[in-house]
């Protein structure tokens, strides 16, 4: 139907907006995150036109954006249905299925929308990360490169290929490409607004090597380990880092000063971002530095024991617990469980539950009404040495992917880590130990998306793990 | 009258005051035919006085009790709010208060009149009348040991002991527990007068919490062999009954629904309920309350929880809360008992009693009070807000002060003592004080009486008691209110690091010395539970808590009695399923009807 039609067709008084107009509204709505407002114009676009592919394309990603995966799927599949050669629906697609967890639906439509469009970097782009989530990480190699041949400055592309490379354990090749991880959008701001070069491994003269706190706190914590190395190249460097790493990090050996603005950094010959220094260092599989760099102050281990006493119940074993990351994490949805799904943990009577959790998440800790007595331990915990100095007074942790695990691991506390079917690079694949930290085990899906089964193992292997002593413990 | 000389007064157009004892004849007039019981006539003479002076005092005061007299509420609350806030001497104007204080008593408004009483009291601390009427308002509104410093007053200002006065003061005394004083002033007060039937049924109620049913039957039974149409004795009698599980003999005692007030269909539905005749029971509180929302308006008011709720939410958050200073660990530890209303609080405060180096405070919870002085002492605005006045300096230490003023109440109940370790408190409104007892007492223990929800809303439709917001009013209402109820809990426990345990009322009546056993090894309380402890197996305590009067075995009977009722009426609980249905399986009952 046309413009002029639709005018025609028009009942007197009614205002009539062009299609494509209204298309384009909808789609600025939906980029402009007015959810609300996009999802009223969009029923009422379907209302007037219900077999519209690209009205009916369109609310499914409104429909997405508001949470009905469901209706989204329909919309989109009709569209497809009703202009099966349109390269753009299938490559969305592939994107939405991934969010359902349709892993096998969403590889189908990134190699329809490859097909399709053959020159289009993006649509490439797309099946590469359905290619990692279902492990196939050669492939996924394979068709990263490919949208790195239509489009060289693609760092999302670039960073995809790393990550693949990465969990494949082929880290050599993995670093380079990791290199790109700073033009990536959300990188913007990460790194000082200078002309001095990266460090590239060269000896510079002291305090003249700026090291910079870069990505989350767990990169930080775990590349931290390698502050020694460079500051026997280059002594006493500056390390830029926020201020709630801070007190950790200054428990590395070998820095000059540290700042957490960078107005404060001094004069410097050149930068390195700490998640820059593995590639330098030339780190493997096989020569990772030995965990142990971290360890809270005793006086606060004492007081949280002493604390601890008192809010736990004696004779059951303390189990530490972290359920949820960072939600403006790129894998939030990927890494974090609800506290409900750990219900075979709440179901013994010789534990004592201590969520070292933060954040909005804790909330959850109200409706808990398990066996196991459960000390909500989050809103006492004012940083990381405060979550040393508890992780030092439990048995064990037990957590999903972020930076907590990272503290466990740095100090050598026990903990157990559940992980997604396609974890993070960094926990490579197939093993259940990890070179990074050997005192965390590391408890996989066998189905992505599906943590059935994984805390059930945790459970079963809480008796026989390796634990840590505490002054509360009985045996 | 005139809406411009009533509801659309103009005050800054009103006649100076000092002009009003021009018309005091006319209104004298006017005092004359009301006491003569001319009513109409009284009231067309004031309506002419009030047109010309809306302020006339006198006038005002007839139109009051002429108000009074036809029951017509709101309008003598209005006038009698008028009378108050007129300008004149000290004294009239005290009286003023007092008498609208009065009024608002007789009808129930003990909050309402708190203010009005203190005013008056602000301005003759050496009148009796007032200071006993503080002491009414006191006891009422929950300030118990402070109604009794009233009464005390009162009594010694009067010239003679008055059997009124130390009859009030006996009740005083009863609901602090100390029944042996309790008693031994209802002697002297009912020697002194003996008409006084509400006397004589306080007198009763004490012997039933001595122990002594025996006597209290006697008492009651004396009394209404004297006044047998006295409803609320005979109301009583029954209600003694129904403690000593006789059901048959309630439902012979009260007769048939015909003419029964509220509280006495309540108490049949009760006795249906022991008599496992569950219908009648049902259609015994559905009169109730249909009686009492058609005749005394008596409707459900969520407005001034649900904004409590909503501004106790925003307020204590983890971030908020975690940088406000606390208290160090005080004399005793208190055990700080969470449940909504018939949840079973009662029964495990009952059998921590009975433990060694334990006491109970009952429903005595000074957090509400202190909650309200946080805001006096900080000057920081309305409660909770005003807790951010603590991060100043000069209020660092106020946590401290608080807990020993909550210390000083303890001490004064007679709990606080040498041996007692532990002090059970489980006042109704504890849900809204969790973030003031986590600054007041860090680790101390929180147990939380849980009870199906079903059985609750059963055990609440029943009982005549009074709840927030008139929450008793139906068993839709109950549910709102348990959902405003649990979502505060559930609120405060996701925000604060409380040392929290929760105990289904369902494993303590059936296995008690198990659940005291694990309540003891959580709280960390030294000695043995004994083996077979039952609600009334062992010594009574004292202070005697005002629920033990009715203690009685524990019941396993009382566990999941929704289930019969349903048997019975499978729509029962239809109006309040939506309602009730996320909290029955967040609370895991859901498993429970599994099995």
């Amino acid at each position: 139907m046309s413009d002029a039609q639709q005018a025609n067709a028009a009942p007197p008084g009614k205002q009539v907006v062009p299609l494509s107009e209204a298309l384009e509204k909808l789609s600025r709505l939906e980029q402009e995150n007015k959810l609300a407002e996009a999802d009223d114009l969009a029923k009422r676009m379907l209302a007037a036109m219900p077999e519209h592919p690209h009205i009916l394309h369109l609310s499914g990603i409104v429909s997405y954006r508001n949470g009905r995966v469901e209706e989204a799927i329909e919309r989109m599949e009709k569209a497809q249905a009703l202009s099966p050669d349109a390269p753009l629906y299938p490559r969305n697609m592939c994107e939405i299925y991934r969010g359902a967890g349709r892993l096998d639906d969403a590889v189908r439509a990134g190699y329809r929308a490859v097909e399709l469009a053959p020159n289009d970097a993006r649509a490439h782009f797309n099946l590469a990360l359905i290619l990692y989530e279902r492990l196939e990480l050669d492939e996924a190699v394979r068709v990263a490169e490919k949208a790195i041949e239509l489009d060289p400055e693609y760092p999302e592309a670039h960073f995809e290929k790393a990550e693949a490379l990465l969990l494949a354990g082929r880290m050599k090749e993995g670093w380079e490409s990791y290199e790109w991880r700073f033009k990536l959008k959300q990188a913007e701001g990460m790194l000082p607004k200078t002309d001095k070069p990266q460090w590239d491994g060269q000896p510079l003269p002291p305090g003249r090597l700026l090291i910079i706190g870069d990505q989350g706190f767990g990169d930080c914590i775990q590349f931290g380990r390698l502050i020694p190395w460079a500051a026997l190249l280059c002594p006493q460097p500056v390390v830029a880092c926020s201020a709630e790493l801070m007190p950790l990090l200054r428990q590395i050996p070998g820095v000059g000063k540290f700042v957490s603005r960078w107005e404060d950094t001094g004069e410097y010959d050149a930068y390195i971002p700490l998640s820059g220094l593995p590639r330098l260092a030339g780190i493997g599989t096989d020569n990772v530095p030995p965990a142990g760099y971290l360890a809270p102050p005793d006086a606060l281990v004492k007081e949280w024991a002493a604390k601890l006493d008192l809010l736990c119940p004696k004779g059951k074993k303390r189990i530490a617990l972290v359920w949820a990351g960072r939600p403006t994490h790129k894998n939030d949805k990927k890494r974090t469980l609800q506290l409900k799904q750990f219900a075979p943990l709440f179901a013994r009577e010789d534990i004592c539950i201590v969520t070292v959790q933060k954040g909005d998440p804790i909330a959850q800790t109200g409706s808990y009404y398990g066996r196991a007595p459960l000390v909500n331990l989050g809103p006492e915990i004012s940083d990381f040495i405060d979550t040393m100095a508890v992780l030092r007074n439990v048995h064990r942790l037990v957590t999903i992917d972020t930076s907590v695990a990272h503290v466990a691991g740095a100090m050598g506390a026990p903990a157990s880590l559940v992980l997604p079917k396609a974890p993070d690079w960094r926990w490579l694949l197939g093993r259940e130990d990890t070179p990074w930290y050997p005192s965390i085990k590391l408890y996989r899906q066998e189905q992505a998306y599906d943590w059935s089964g994984v805390i059930e193992r945790v459970v079963a292997e809480l008796q026989e793990a390796q634990s840590g002593a505490y002054p509360g413990m009985e045996a | 009258m005139r809406a411009i000389r009533c509801c659309e007064l103009d005050m800054a157009a009103l006649p100076l005051q000092e002009n009003a004892a021009l018309l005091d004849t006319q209104a004298s007039e006017a005092a004359k035919l009301f006491n003569e019981r001319k009513y109409a006539e009284a009231e067309a003479l004031v309506q002419k006085l009030l047109d010309v002076m809306p302020n006339q005092r006198n006038a005002l005061r007839v139109l009051f009790e002429i108000r009074k007299a036809q029951n017509k509420h709101e309008a003598a609350a209005a006038l009698g709010r008028r009378l108050a806030a007129l300008p004149g001497a000290a004294n009239v104007r005290a009286q003023a208060n007092t008498q609208y204080a009065q009024y608002l008593v007789a009808q129930g408004r003990h909050e309402e009149a708190l203010p009005i009483a203190a005013a008056a009291l602000k301005a003759m601390p050496k009148d009796a009348t007032v200071q006993h009427l503080m002491g009414v308002v006191l006891t009422e509104t929950g300030a118990v040991p402070e109604g009794e410093v009233h009464y005390r007053k009162a009594l010694k200002l009067l010239p003679a002991e008055d059997g009124l006065v130390l009859a009030n003061l006996a009740w005083n005394l009863k609901l602090q527990g100390r029944l042996d004083e309790a008693a031994e002033l209802y002697e002297k007060a009912l020697t002194l007068r003996p008409e006084n039937r509400r006397g004589v049924g306080g007198k009763a109620q004490v012997e039933f919490g001595r122990g002594r049913q025996a006597a209290a039957v006697a008492v009651l039974d004396e009394a209404l062999g004297k006044w047998g149409d006295d409803r609320t004795l005979r109301l009583l009698r029954a209600m003694a009954d129904l403690a000593m599980r006789q059901p048959a003999a309630v439902l012979e005692r009260l007769g048939a629904t015909d003419g029964l007030m509220g509280p006495e269909i309540l108490v049949r539905a009760q006795a249906f309920d022991q008599l496992g005749q569950l219908p009648e029971a049902a259609n015994a509180w559905a009169n109730a309350r249909r009686m009492q929302r058609e005749r005394s308006g008596l409707v459900y008011r969520p407005e001034a929880l649900q904004a409590r709720a909503a501004a106790y939410k925003a307020y204590f958050t983890a971030d908020r809360v975690q940088v406000l200073p606390r208290a160090r660990p005080g004399a005793f530890t208190p055990v700080f008992l969470l449940g909504f209303p018939r949840a079973g609080t009662g029964l495990l405060e009952q059998l921590l009693a009975q433990l060694p180096g334990f006491a109970g405070a009952d429903e005595f919870a000074p957090l509400s009070d202190l909650a309200g002085q946080i805001a006096r002492l900080t000057g920081g605005g309305g409660y909770p807000e005003a807790l951010d006045e603590l991060l100043l300096g000069g209020n660092l230490d106020l946590p401290e002060r608080l807990r020993a003023q909550y210390e000083e109440r303890r001490a004064r109940q007679g709990l606080a003592r040498p041996g007692v370790n532990f002090i059970t408190d489980r006042g109704a409104l504890n849900f809204w004080h969790i973030g003031l007892f986590k600054l007041l007492y860090p680790e101390a223990p929180v147990i939380h009486v849980l009870r199906h929800p079903y059985d609750l809303m059963l055990s609440n439709v029943m009982q005549d008691r009074k709840l927030e917001g008139n929450a008793q009013a139906g068993m839709l209402a109950l549910a709102h209110y348990y959902a405003l109820h649990a979502d505060m809990v559930r609120h405060l426990r996701g925000q604060l690091t409380l040392r929290y345990m929760p105990v289904r009322y369902e494993d303590l009546v059936t296995d008690p010395e198990l659940v005291l056993r694990e309540v003891l090894g959580f709280i960390g309380g030294a000695g043995a539970v004994p083996q077979g402890i039952g609600a009334n197996s062992g010594q009574v305590p004292h202070p005697l808590p005002a629920h033990f009067a009715l203690r009685g075995p524990v019941r396993a009977a009382g566990a999941f009695r929704h289930r019969a009722y349903l048997a019975a009426m499978p729509h029962l609980f239809d109006e309040v399923r939506d309602t009730l249905a996320p909290w029955i399986e967040e609370l895991g009952y859901m498993e429970e009807a599994a099995r």
